[in-house]
């Protein structure tokens, strides 16, 4: 009786006792060998695989620096190819609300330092509106003068800069208004991409929400082997092991927390809201990772149902 | 020009001769992971930090034996982005050969990087808890490190010290006592498993790595 093993480094036959009758080596970057196995197959006939138990003699008769570099060779080629595959939609996701939300991050930083700096030049203008986004678009299309007569005042605390010192202020808003443009398309991307590998749960959390928690459950696998309340908390993480470690009040919801029918709910039922939305999340992700029907806006209307809106 | 490194007592380790930083003699030239280098005699020797490593933080803690020689062959399981690995190719030489596993693309991409310019270190994206899947990819060991932050992180140490560590060879376990549970003293984790891991192998030292990595110990066993 012969017994066959192949390895990444080539193809073997051994006796009983273990030592080697044939080898088949493989050549760099070929990484199957079912051709050279049914070759030798047909070559000794009764070839059994190697059990179990024997598996440490054939490992010892491998470790041998004669087959180190092919090891070396064969893994490393294997490796980049594993590697290259493993790009998949979770990862574009993940990047992109990354992005998102460090621009978010960004665009506040800049507006408020644009706010503080401007407020020099106008202060009723800056002290008027609230809205970062509308600011500084005002800022860069009108000049002081327009802006004083939609105000109605005629004078102003702010000091009369030059030209040159203005310049300064319109070239920063126009860097922060190309940053906001270009959130906006990261939005209209995850919601392209999503819309097509996870229609149920963009529909029911809406694209902020369903992309954080890509990125806090890695790929939409792992996310569908969570737990609902799971769900509820990702992101809250901090809060819950301070609540298993020192016993103080367990956290109710995490990024879902923003989502509109726990934003819209009575402060008693808030917990009760986030359990159920998770519950119908985590559904929703299930369907999505195994290819089901779409069910969101179903689901959707319950809760509203349910918690009367 | 007067020497400034010592030999450790551990092989293939160095020392400073003023100061307790450790080294090691690097195989090939750069820093890969921007780490401190001392010049001596026209050899390079890479500072081994024991805040970044925990195996370099049993050494400093004191593990006499760590079983590791030149020319051994390592099973290292939770490669990461090799900076234990980089140092452990520094002590095995050319002539051995460190398989680094580790699940993660992200990182081992880092990883391939390390290993084009280290001919001794052998990339794989494998899963540790699965050995059965990269059987055909190895061979047996003399050394199996694992620094995995699991909560099966001693089952999976023995299902491969099972499968790939030769005879009377070492395996040195990190635990992180973090990932079994948060709200236990570690101390009694640590005994736990040193008890799990007495009824397979001699537990031939037992250190704990505080303060350079909190709430984690190293285990070195030989295999009966």
């Amino acid at each position: 009786m012969k017994y066959l093993f192949t390895s990444i480094v080539g193809s073997f036959v051994f006796d009983n006792n273990f030592n080697l009758v044939e080898e088949v080596r493989f050549k760099k970057g070929k990484l199957s060998g079912k051709s050279v196995e049914e070759g030798l197959k047909k070559k000794y006939k009764d070839l059994k695989k190697v059990p179990e138990e024997k598996l440490g003699e054939v490992l010892a008769f491998l470790k041998k620096k004669d087959y180190f570099t092919q090891f070396y060779n064969q893994n490393l080629v294997l490796t980049k190819k594993k590697i290259k595959s493993s790009v998949s939609e979770d990862l574009l996701i993940i990047q992109a609300i990354s992005n998102y939300i460090e621009l978010d991050k960004v665009c506040n930083l800049l507006s408020r330092r644009l706010r503080e700096w401007y407020s020099w030049y106008l202060p009723e203008f800056a002290e008027s509106l609230e809205d970062n986004e509308k600011f500084t678009e005002l800022i860069v299309e009108r000049s002081k003068k327009d802006l004083m007569k939609e105000l109605g005042i005629e004078d102003t605390m702010g000091s009369d800069l030059g030209k040159e010192d203005v310049r300064e202020m319109i070239l920063l808003g126009n860097e922060i208004l190309s940053l906001h443009s270009l959130r906006k398309k990261h939005e209209d991307y995850l919601q392209k991409i999503m819309k097509t590998y996870c229609p149920n749960l963009l529909a029911l959390a809406g694209v902020t929400i369903g992309a954080k928690l890509f990125e806090l459950g890695r790929s939409l696998k792992h996310l569908a082997m969570l737990p609902a309340s799971t769900i509820q908390l990702l992101g809250a993480e901090k809060a819950l092991f301070r609540h298993i470690k020192t016993g103080s009040k367990s956290p109710k919801y995490g990024v879902i927390i923003n989502h509109p029918l726990i934003q819209n709910a009575k402060k008693q039922e808030r917990g009760k809201v986030a359990r159920s939305l998770a519950d119908k999340l985590i559904l929703c992700i299930r369907l999505d990772y195994f290819k089901g029907e779409f069910k969101a806006l179903e689901y959707k209307k319950d809760l509203e149902e349910k918690f009367g809106q | 020009m007067s020497k400034k490194i010592k030999n450790h007592q551990i092989f293939e380790i160095y020392q400073e001769i003023k100061g307790k930083r450790i080294y090691t003699k690097s195989i090939v030239k750069g820093t890969p992971f921007s780490e401190r280098v001392v010049r001596d005699g026209g050899v390079d020797y890479r500072e081994f930090e024991p805040r970044r490593s925990k195996l370099a933080a049993a050494i400093v803690k004191g593990a006499h034996n760590i079983g590791i020689r030149k020319g051994d062959v390592i099973l290292y399981l939770g490669a990461s982005h090799g900076y234990t690995c980089s140092y452990l190719s520094d002590v095995v030489g050319e002539e051995g050969l460190i398989f680094g596993i580790d699940p993660a693309p992200r990182v081992m991409r880092d990883f391939v990087f390390l290993a084009e310019n280290r001919k001794n270190l052998v990339p794989m994206l494998s899963n540790a808890n699965h050995p059965e899947e990269y059987v055909d990819k190895v061979c047996l060991v003399d050394i199996v490190y694992q620094d995995i932050a699991q909560k099966n992180q001693a089952e999976i140490f023995i299902k491969n010290c099972k499968m790939f560590l030769k005879k009377d060879g070492y395996g040195l376990l990190a635990v992180k006592a973090r990932s079994i549970d948060v709200k236990r003293k570690p101390k009694g984790i640590f005994n736990e498993i040193r008890q799990e891991l007495e009824k397979e192998f001699i537990v031939a030292d037992f250190k704990s790595l505080e303060p350079f990595q909190l709430d984690h110990c190293m285990i070195i066993v030989k295999k009966k």
